[in-house]
């Protein structure tokens, strides 16, 4: 499992592009894509987004994490504000900082980018 | 061209002054912030204090760095990115999406400038939906930093004063 993290917007998806000669349609987007397709999805992109729509679904995202068999995980950092003054935001924050734990943990190589410059900060290059 | 990045008050007017120490003169310092109300007044103060006696002539631009003419052969320090992307995309004359503007203005600084450093800022890190039109913001501003980052020769984050070097090496 490689995992690909990084603030919003800079340049995650390209990298992953790239680097995996992956098209668009290999990379399923967990904003808007059928929840369920995302655990054997080859690419995710957005996976933050998945940890809130499964929590709106009643289910626990970390159970949900837990059973990814995705290739490629790419996830925003989202933590590094000022805590959420909404319940619902603070408690979709916390699981997003651990499905991001787990899914680390898990990764053989774990990537950061910033200014679409990707750093590994787990593993090596696969 | 160095690029420097980094949250808020991190340290990277700090580095990006130190960068251009070695320079005597011809030194330029291009400020994009524009002088609203008692906090920007405070911390255009606090930057003025910090670059005094370094040699810099100060410019006042916030918008159209395209039109900007410097002496060919100056030492450029643009201050900030964040800020003139901003002035760009929400200034009296302001557009929707002023990347190609913005690219095209470095281009040009890049071409008169022997030297340019820019400072810029990391948004996009803490989840929130600010709506669209500052999600719109957010966007253009990590397209540029991305663009910039890839023609430049070194690459900086700041974490606390500490310069974690993303790309080349930093000639300090």
């Amino acid at each position: 499992m490689i995992m690909i993290t990084g603030g919003a917007f800079q340049g995650k998806t390209e990298f992953a592009k790239s680097r995996y000669s992956l098209k668009a349609e290999d990379i399923i987007d967990c904003g808007s894509c059928d929840l369920d397709a995302v655990q054997s999805a080859r690419c995710v992109r957005n996976y933050e987004l998945a940890v809130k729509r499964v929590m709106a679904r009643g289910e626990d995202p970390l159970a949900f994490t837990d059973r990814l068999k995705c290739d490629i995980i790419l996830m925003n950092e989202i933590g590094s504000g000022i805590i959420p003054l909404e319940k619902s935001e603070r408690e979709w924050r916390e699981m997003t900082g651990r499905a991001g734990c787990i899914i680390a943990s898990r990764a053989g190589t774990v990537y950061r980018v910033c200014c679409g410059i990707a750093k590994i900060i787990k593993g090596e290059e696969i | 061209m160095t690029l420097i990045t980094g949250g808020s008050k991190c340290g990277k007017s700090s580095l990006a002054e130190k960068l251009l120490d070695r320079y005597g003169d011809n030194k330029y310092y291009i400020a994009t912030m524009q002088p609203f109300g008692e906090e920007t007044l405070a911390a255009i103060d606090r930057h003025r204090k910090l670059r005094a006696g370094k040699g810099f002539v100060t410019i006042e631009r916030y918008t159209g760095l395209a039109e900007l003419e410097i002496p060919s052969g100056s030492r450029v320090l643009l201050e900030c990115m964040a800020n003139l992307c901003a002035n760009e995309m929400f200034g009296e004359s302001g557009i929707n999406d002023p990347e190609e503007r913005i690219i095209q203005g470095i281009e040009h600084l890049r071409t008169l400038a022997e030297e340019l450093v820019i400072v810029t800022n990391n948004v996009g890190s803490d989840g929130i939906d600010y709506g669209a039109e500052t999600n719109g913001y957010i966007r253009v501003l990590g397209r540029i930093n991305a663009r910039l980052a890839a023609a430049a020769d070194c690459v900086v984050e700041c974490v606390y004063g500490i310069p974690a070097v993303l790309k080349g090496r930093l000639l300090l």
